[in-house]
C-alpha cells in the first residue's frame, strides 16, 4: 500500500515536473526582442528560440538541478516525495498570487524559499535532524547571494557594454539612413544573442530540473529515468515556447517595434553572460530580475529615468518572496505530516 | 518647373523621394510668397497667377503615390513610422498653403498703407527663409540629424520674431478707423492668420525633426 502510494506521489511529480518545464516555456519572453525587430519570421524565431532553451535544459542545467536538488540540504538530508510535492504545490500557490497581483515573481526563488520552509518543518517534526543539520547553509547563502549579486552585475554589464558600443560606435552614426543601416546589422547579432540567453535561460530553469535531481537523490527514479525525463522536459519546454509561449511573445514584440536592435543586443548579451556565469556556478537566479536591472542599467547609461515607484514594488515583492514562500512550503509540508504523510 | 516620370521616379530611393516632395513643396511655399508680393505691389494678375500655380500644380501627387508604395513594401526597420510622418508634415504644408491660396483670391485688396506694406513684407520674408530652412533641415534627417537639430533651432528662433511682428501687424490693423472696409480688414486678418498657419506649422514640423534627433542619436 505504502509502495502504491509513494509510486502514485512520484508520478505525481513527475507530472507536475514536466508541466513546470512547460510553464517556463509558456513564460519565455526572451524571443520577444527578436520577433519585435523582424529579424525572423515568426515561427522560426518560436523553433530556434525554443530549440536553444531545450538544448540548455537537456545540457547545461545540471549543475544548477544539483543545487536545487541535493546540495541545498544538509549533510545525510534527502528529500521524500511528500516534501518535493510540498515544495511545488507551495511555489505554484505563490506564483498564482503574483500573477493576479501583476506582480513577475521569480519562479526560482520561491522554489529554494519553498525548500527551506520544507526543511525546517522536517527538521522540527522528523527525529534524527535539526535546524543546523538539516540545510547546507553555505550553499544558501551562495544560492541568495547569487540573487542580490546577479540583478547588481547585470545593471553594470550593461551599463559598461553600453558606454563601450555608444563611444566607439553609435555616436558616430549621425543620420537616420546610417542609423538604419548600423542597426540592420545589430539585427544579426541580436538574433545570436537571443539565442545564447535562450540557452542559459533554459540551463538555469532551477525548479524544473532541481525536483527530478531531488527525485534522483532520493533514489525513486535511475540515473537513466532521470536523463529520460530531463529530455522530455527540454521537449516540454520547447512546447511550451511554440504553442502557449507565441501569445506572450507576441504581445510583448508588438510593444518592440520601435526597439533599437543595438540595444536588444546589449541587453541580451549582458543577461546571458550573467546567466551563464550562474549556470556554471550552479546558482539558480530569476532571469526576469537580471533583465530588468540590464534594463536599468541602460536606462541608467543613458541617462533615461528609471521607473522608481514600479522597482520599488518589485523589490518589495523580490524580498516577500523568499519568506512567503518558505513559510507556505512548510505549512503545506506540516499539513500532509499531520495527515500523516512524510 | 522640373518634371518626374515614373521610370525617373522608380529609381529613387525613399530618401530621397522625400527630398524631392520637399523640394516640390518648398518650390509652391515660395511662389506663393512670391504670389502675396505681388498682391502688396497691386500686381493683380501675376498674384493671380502664382497662387493658381500653387492649387492646381499636382507633381507633387505622382511622388507621393511612389512614396507610399516605396515605404510600404519597405524593408526600413524602426524608422518607418517616423519617414511616413515627415512625408505626411511635408504634405501639409501643401495643403496649408493650397488652402490659403484658395482664400486669398477670393477678393482683391488694396493695402491700407505702406507701414502695413513693409511689416507684411517683414513676415513673409521670414516666412521664405524657415520655408528655406525645413527644406534643409529635411535633407539633413538622413545624413545628420545634429545639423538637422540646430536648422530647426534656427527655424524656431525666427518663429519667435515672426509671431512678434504678426502681434504688431494685427495692433495696426485693429487700430484703423471703423469706418475701414469690413471686407479689406476681414482679408487681411485672414491674410495674417494664413501666413502665420503656415509659418506654426513650419515651426511645429521643425520641433518634430529636433524629436526624432532626440530619438536617434544616441551620445557617449
Amino acid at each position: 500500500m505504502a509502495d502504491s502510494v509513494s509510486f502514485s506521489l512520484v508520478t505525481v511529480l513527475i507530472i507536475m515536473g514536466i508541466s513546470l518545464a512547460f510553464a517556463i516555456g509558456a513564460n519565455d519572453e526572451t524571443l520577444s526582442a527578436l520577433v519585435g525587430a523582424g529579424v525572423v519570421k515568426f515561427k522560426v524565431a518560436l523553433i530556434v528560440g525554443g530549440i536553444a532553451t531545450a538544448f540548455g535544459m537537456i545540457f547545461f542545467s545540471q549543475n544548477v538541478g544539483k543545487t536545487v536538488g541535493e546540495d541545498i540540504l544538509g549533510s545525510g538530508v534527502k528529500y521524500t516525495d511528500i516534501m518535493l510535492l510540498a515544495v511545488l504545490i507551495s511555489s505554484i500557490i505563490w506564483l498564482i498570487i503574483g500573477s493576479f497581483a501583476g506582480i513577475p515573481l521569480s519562479s526560482t526563488h520561491s522554489t529554494v524559499g519553498s525548500i527551506f520552509g520544507v526543511l525546517i518543518i522536517y527538521s522540527l517534526t522528523q527525529g534524527g535532524v535539526n535546524l543546523e543539520t538539516a540545510l547546507n547553509y553555505d550553499k544558501l547563502l551562495e544560492v541568495v547571494l547569487g540573487w542580490f549579486f546577479s540583478p547588481a552585475l547585470g545593471l553594470l554589464v550593461t551599463f559598461i557594454l553600453f558606454k563601450i558600443i555608444a563611444r566607439f560606435y553609435l555616436s558616430r552614426q549621425r543620420g537616420l539612413n546610417q542609423i538604419e543601416k548600423s542597426e540592420k546589422r545589430f539585427n544579426w547579432l541580436l538574433f545570436i544573442a537571443v539565442i545564447f540567453a535562450e540557452v542559459w535561460v533554459g540551463a538555469n530553469s532551477a525548479e524544473c530540473v532541481g525536483i527530478f535531481y531531488g527525485i534522483l537523490s532520493s533514489n525513486y527514479i535511475s540515473i537513466m529515468q532521470y536523463w529520460f525525463f530531463v529530455v522530455i522536459c527540454g521537449i516540454f519546454v520547447f512546447l511550451g515556447i511554440f504553442f502557449a509561449g507565441r501569445y506572450v511573445i507576441r504581445n510583448l514584440a508588438s510593444h518592440m517595434t520601435n526597439a533599437r536592435p543595438s540595444e536588444g543586443v546589449i541587453i541580451q548579451s549582458s543577461s546571458a553572460l550573467i546567466l551563464m556565469l550562474a549556470t556554471f556556478l550552479g546558482l539558480p537566479i530569476s532571469h526576469s530580475h537580471v533583465i530588468v536591472f540590464c534594463i536599468i542599467g541602460l536606462n541608467i547609461s543613458q541617462k533615461k529615468e528609471v521607473d522608481k515607484k514600479g522597482l520599488l514594488k518589485m523589490a518589495l515583492y523580490w524580498f516577500l518572496t523568499f519568506p512567503v514562500a518558505a513559510i507556505l512550503g512548510g505549512l503545506i509540508y506540516w499539513f500532509f505530516v499531520l495527515l500523516g504523510f512524510s | 518647373m522640373k518634371t518626374y516620370d515614373k521610370e525617373k521616379l522608380e529609381k529613387l530611393s525613399v530618401d530621397e523621394l522625400t527630398h524631392t516632395f520637399m523640394d516640390i513643396i518648398n518650390e509652391q511655399t515660395l511662389v506663393l510668397i512670391e504670389g502675396i508680393e505681388h498682391l502688396i505691389d497691386e500686381d493683380f494678375e501675376t498674384f493671380k497667377k502664382n497662387l493658381n500655380y500653387v492649387i492646381e500644380t499636382s507633381t507633387e501627387v505622382k511622388v507621393k503615390k511612389k512614396f507610399e508604395s516605396k515605404i510600404f513594401k519597405s524593408k526600413l526597420m524602426f524608422s518607418k513610422a517616423d519617414r511616413l510622418k515627415v512625408f505626411s508634415k511635408i504634405n501639409d504644408i501643401k495643403n496649408i498653403g493650397e488652402f490659403l491660396a484658395n482664400k486669398m483670391l477670393l477678393y482683391k485688396v488694396i493695402f491700407p498703407d505702406e507701414e502695413f506694406k513693409i511689416q507684411i513684407r517683414y513676415i513673409i520674408n521670414s516666412l521664405r527663409i524657415i520655408s528655406d530652412k525645413i527644406s534643409d533641415a529635411v535633407k539633413f534627417i538622413g545624413s545628420d540629424l545634429v545639423k538637422a537639430h540646430d536648422i530647426c533651432e534656427e527655424i524656431k528662433e525666427e518663429r519667435r520674431k515672426m509671431r512678434k511682428e504678426e502681434f504688431d501687424l494685427l495692433k495696426r490693423l485693429w487700430g484703423y478707423d471703423m469706418d475701414y472696409l469690413s471686407r479689406t480688414f476681414l482679408y487681411l486678418k485672414e491674410l495674417i492668420e494664413g501666413i502665420m498657419m503656415l509659418a506654426d506649422h513650419i515651426k511645429n514640423f521643425a520641433e518634430y525633426i529636433q524629436f526624432l534627433s532626440t530619438k536617434y542619436l544616441i551620445f557617449d
